[in-house]
């Protein structure tokens, strides 16, 4: 089966509260100087698409939009946790794009890399969490489309998925080629590489794409542009009461406050 | 043309909430000068308390579509039904509720009908001619606020984001509109619905209790229930843990789980470093215990203890048994 | 001069971090307080290929330098230092010497069942009357009926109980000290080899220290590794690497009581404030950040200079000196800076303090390394 995974690559989201800040000329989070990983939810997809081929074989390419200069890392990575192939649109205008348009250049990456069975993103990325995506590239691409997929129960001409929903779980049946956006479980806990595959993915393919090029072969379709007026850190004014004590105590004293704010 | 139309869902037979919080969301778009209409699709015999439901809170006409595969999960069945629908509605300005169906739905929605388009809004409203829509971004640590001008317009609003708002009768209308939909031609379709156990409605419960990573296990948990069950909460847990398998995915909260708004939240062993803050921080009161005393948690809590819960909890439970006399 | 990791170091790091972090630190001071044999852990590391870091890929290793392997060991430290002694050993005191110095057939039967995790190996060079004096071995080792026939004690050997190979130095040639040593590889499944004594440690608990008793030991003609009367070579060769791997140790080591204390002198209020604001803190962590980084630097140099196959010597003996002394120190300061929470074993320190000391002592005391720096300063050799 052919897989195709997109992707992004975002601040580090447990970045310590100090070193968060918003750059007021884009209106979005500062990164310089701080730690770029895969944003999370990629992650999981990549593990996804990387358990199948170990199941039926096949091939994965990773795509991703971004700067290329700082793609090297989470490129590296994903080649040494088994991807087959990296292709890098070189987009230095990535991290101020919404969904809607990163989209629209995904897609027509997609269709210059030509068939595919499968692609597969994250469920939502890390930062900007719009959840688009996923549903943008299967409109564009005509394909069919699931979200928060937790795991691919089955494959026999069909796929059989599981996507988490409110009270539970479905199973899906999807007709590829299809996109599915995909969530965290216990079967898709991200891989670590084996350091000799670590070595061994300096060989393999990466490809790279000016923007440019692929822009101009993106269509018009999808979604259309949205200002972004701001980006606030909300006020915090509640501040933190610490009980102290020892446990006995810290215990007293909140059960203290809670009939004090009649909650117990 | 037509005005707001909120797509609202009665894929389990009853009217969601999620479609009445919509309502609110379509009154805050009142300086618009639209009319607010619904598309209600869904299957069976409660559609029609689904519709009543509606004229009650306001919206005069409904257009309604049902058809026995409008049921829990089946995306491309609504897309499909939509179309009719919203050929009839004209509408400038849809709102969606972003629940499972509702995610897949808005974005595709937006593409075909070349809207303009948000997502996971947590506050909508108008402004001039414009719709402000407010949402989390950066897992909850910032709040982007964006402008649509161009119509049509497609929004899909965060559940529990808003409460349902308070009844506004009308003499409303139905009028239903046929629909066929060939079942094979769906490229997705839900084959089984699996709805995992939950003792209490997480997002019911007025007092929820949180474990996370700092746990160490599914035994931790263990103590959470007792708390929870001797308070009349629901324990509920952050992402590593259910990640890990040490329970079911369905106790999640915080952005891709379940976003909760009790009166009292516990964050057990939760270093509120990523989006469940995002998913609590509408409680009314948070109490965070973790052990170490940088935690994020603890700049959204409003009462924290820095300690072991293995040695607090326990020592909660102690005094609220005390209290109860039991 | 380029002082910047590569990518592939950088990446080799980043994922050893995330391994260790996750998989490790959370059951370190269990593993201390309740030792044990991490089972999980080493096959979790010998599936990420931590078990044979320069092992030829040919021979299913990983292929990488004495710079990743530095860099690996440090990130395991930084976790538990009783588990990464026992992966230290592995790559450095039993790879090592069968990459140098084995034949064809040894590298073929015993580099892949090292590399991947399968057998645990264990280097027997200490003995009651050869400690410092490594070269007075006594352990005979003698021809008979086409087999050497092995007698004798080994002390403190490392991995010794799980161990399924052992390179057992034997006194093989009339010439007396080092010039009569030979090596053997000894599978543990020969007759007349077995476990004494298990030792009770001040740290590194996880980790396997046991005598090793040689009584009768057949061992095949095939498996003398390097010559005869070789042994000193070989012993001394692999111990340069040794010592390299414990300076990376070492850095680890000290390297989490900085982040520690960091920690600490954040979170902790006395008087009003956190102790980060009190000067003397501030020095304290000042002096520990900086002494760690000379370490590390001296380690990497160290590795860079065995990797070209330079003689290393000298500058091993400096990294390891310099490492050692340094988290010896650091930990020393941390538990001071915890104040009583520095006595307490719910407080990781405490168990920094005890895992410390031992890397002045093994593969080398430090008064051997300084004897062996200043040959190199005095005699230029």
């Amino acid at each position: 089966m052919d897989i195709v995974v997109c992707l992004k690559q975002v601040v580090d989201p447990e970045l310590p509260a100090r070193d968060f800040a918003i750059d007021p000329a884009t209106q979005r989070q500062v990164r310089e100087g701080r730690p770029l990983v895969i944003s999370t939810y990629d992650e999981n997809a990549l593990e996804v698409a990387l358990q199948l081929k170990d199941r039926i074989g096949g091939k994965v390419t990773v795509l991703t939009l971004g700067p290329a200069a700082a793609s090297g890392d989470a490129i590296r990575l994903a080649l040494a946790m088994g991807a087959d192939e990296a292709v890098v649109v070189d987009d230095s205008e990535a991290p101020q794009r919404l969904g809607a348009a990163k989209a629209r250049l995904l897609a027509a990456a997609l269709r210059r890399l030509g068939r595919f069975d499968l692609v597969l993103c994250g469920c939502e990325s890390a930062d900007w969490v719009e959840r688009v995506v996923g549903p943008l590239l299967a409109e564009a691409l005509q394909a069919a489309c699931v979200t928060f997929v937790s795991r691919i129960e089955q494959v026999d001409g069909t796929l059989l998925v599981r996507r988490l929903a409110d009270e539970g779980f479905h199973l899906v049946e999807v007709r590829p080629p299809a996109v599915l956006a995909v969530t965290s479980d216990e079967s898709n806990r991200p891989r670590l590489p084996k350091v000799k595959d670590i070595m061994t993915a300096r060989r393999k393919p990466v490809h790279t794409w000016p923007v440019a090029e692929v822009a101009g072969q993106a269509g018009e379709e999808g979604p259309l542009e949205v200002e972004v007026r701001q980006v606030t850190l909300p006020e915090r004014t509640a501040r933190c009461e610490f009980l102290s004590g020892d446990p006995g105590e810290q215990a007293a004293a909140l059960v203290q406050r809670l009939r004090e704010l009649k909650l117990l | 043309m037509g005005g707001v139309c909120v797509i609202a869902t009665a894929l389990e037979g009853t009217l969601s909430r999620s479609s009445l919080e919509l309502v609110g969301s379509a009154r805050a778009l009142q300086p618009l000068g639209l009319e607010t209409a619904a598309a209600l699709l869904g299957h069976g015999p409660g559609l029609a308390g689904a519709a009543a439901e509606l004229h009650r809170h306001g919206v005069g006409v409904v257009y309604r579509c049902d058809h026995p595969l409008l049921t829990a999960g089946q995306s491309d069945a609504v897309l499909a039904a939509l179309q009719p629908v919203l050929a009839r509605a004209q509408p400038q300005v849809l709102l969606v509720a972003a629940d499972t169906v509702g995610r897949e739905v808005a974005p595709r929605l937006a593409a075909r009908l070349r809207a303009s388009l948000a997502t996971e809004c947590v506050q909508v409203e108008a402004a001039q001619d414009a719709i402000v829509a407010r949402r989390q971004v950066y897992g909850g640590r910032a709040l982007a606020t964006l402008v649509l001008r161009a119509r049509p317009a497609v929004l899909s609003v965060k559940p529990r984001a808003l409460d349902v708002p308070d009844p506004a009768p009308v003499d409303g209308r139905v009028e239903d509109v046929e629909v066929s939909i060939d079942s094979e031609a769906l490229p997705a379709r839900v084959r089984q619905v699996l709805r995992e156990q939950a003792e209490f409605g997480l997002e019911e419960a007025q007092v929820v209790i949180g474990g996370g990573r700092g746990l160490g296990g599914p035994e931790g948990f263990a103590l959470l229930r007792e708390l929870a069950h001797l308070m009349g909460g629901a324990v509920g847990a952050s992402r590593p843990p259910t990640d890990a398998g040490w329970v079911p995915v369905s106790w999640q909260i915080g952005q891709t789980g379940k976003t909760i708004r009790p009166a009292l939240y516990i964050a057990v062993g939760i270093s509120g470093a990523t989006q469940h803050i995002a998913g609590v921080s509408g409680s009314r009161t948070i109490v965070a215990i973790n052990r170490d005393p940088e935690a994020p948690i603890f700049s959204v809590a409003h009462l924290g203890i820095v300690g072991d819960y293995r040695e607090v909890v326990p020592a909660l439970i102690a005094r609220v048994k005390e209290l109860r006399g039991t | 001069m380029d002082f910047a990791l590569s990518e592939e170091h950088r990446l080799i790091q980043a994922a050893v971090r995330e391994f260790a972090a996750k998989e490790i630190l959370p059951v370190a001071a269990d593993l201390d307080h309740h030792p044990r044999f991490p089972a999980e852990i080493i096959a979790r590391a010998a599936s990420l290929g931590l078990l044979g870091l320069n092992v030829p890929q040919e021979y299913g290793g990983a292929g990488l330098d004495g710079l990743a392997n530095v860099i690996v060991q440090e990130e395991l430290a930084r976790a538990s230092a009783g588990v990464q002694t026992i992966i230290t050993v592995q790559n450095s005191l039993v790879c090592d010497p069968i990459l140098r110095f084995g034949t064809p057939e040894q590298k073929s039967r015993y580099l892949p069942r090292l590399a991947t995790g399968e057998w645990l190996g264990c280097y027997c060079l200490t003995e009651p009357e050869a400690g410092s004096d490594a070269m007075a071995v006594r352990t005979r080792a003698e021809q008979r009926d086409g087999q050497w026939v092995l007698n004798g004690r080994k002390l403190f050997v490392t991995n010794g109980l799980e161990a399924q190979l052992a390179i057992v130095y034997a006194r093989s040639e009339p010439a007396p000290g080092a010039r009569g040593i030979s090596a053997f590889l000894v599978e543990k499944s020969f007759p007349g080899i077995s476990v004494g004594r298990v030792e009770q440690k001040l740290g590194i608990k996880c980790s396997s220290t046991v005598e090793i008793l040689l009584e009768d030991c057949r061992v095949p003609a095939e498996n003398l590794l390097g010559e005869r009367g070789e042994g000193a070579r070989v012993a001394l060769s692999t111990l340069d690497g040794g010592r390299i791997g414990i300076a990376a140790q070492a850095v680890g080591i000290a390297r989490a009581c900085l982040e520690d204390c960091v920690a600490h002198a954040q979170a902790r209020q006395q008087f009003g404030r956190p102790l980060k604001a009190f000067q003397a803190v501030q020095w304290a962590l000042a002096d520990m950040a900086t002494r760690i980084d000379a370490a590390r630097l001296l380690t990497y140099r160290a590795a860079w200079l065995r990797d070209r196959g330079d003689r290393c010597t000298a500058e091993a003996a400096m990294a390891k000196l310099v490492a050692s002394e340094t988290a010896m120190w650091a930990a020393h300061r941390a538990v001071q800076l915890f104040g009583g929470y520095g006595y307490i074993q719910d407080y990781p320190v405490e168990r920094y303090f005890r895992d410390a000391k031992i890397t002045e002592i093994y593969e080398g005391t430090s008064e051997i390394q300084r004897l062996i720096i200043s040959r190199q300063v005095l005699d230029g050799r």
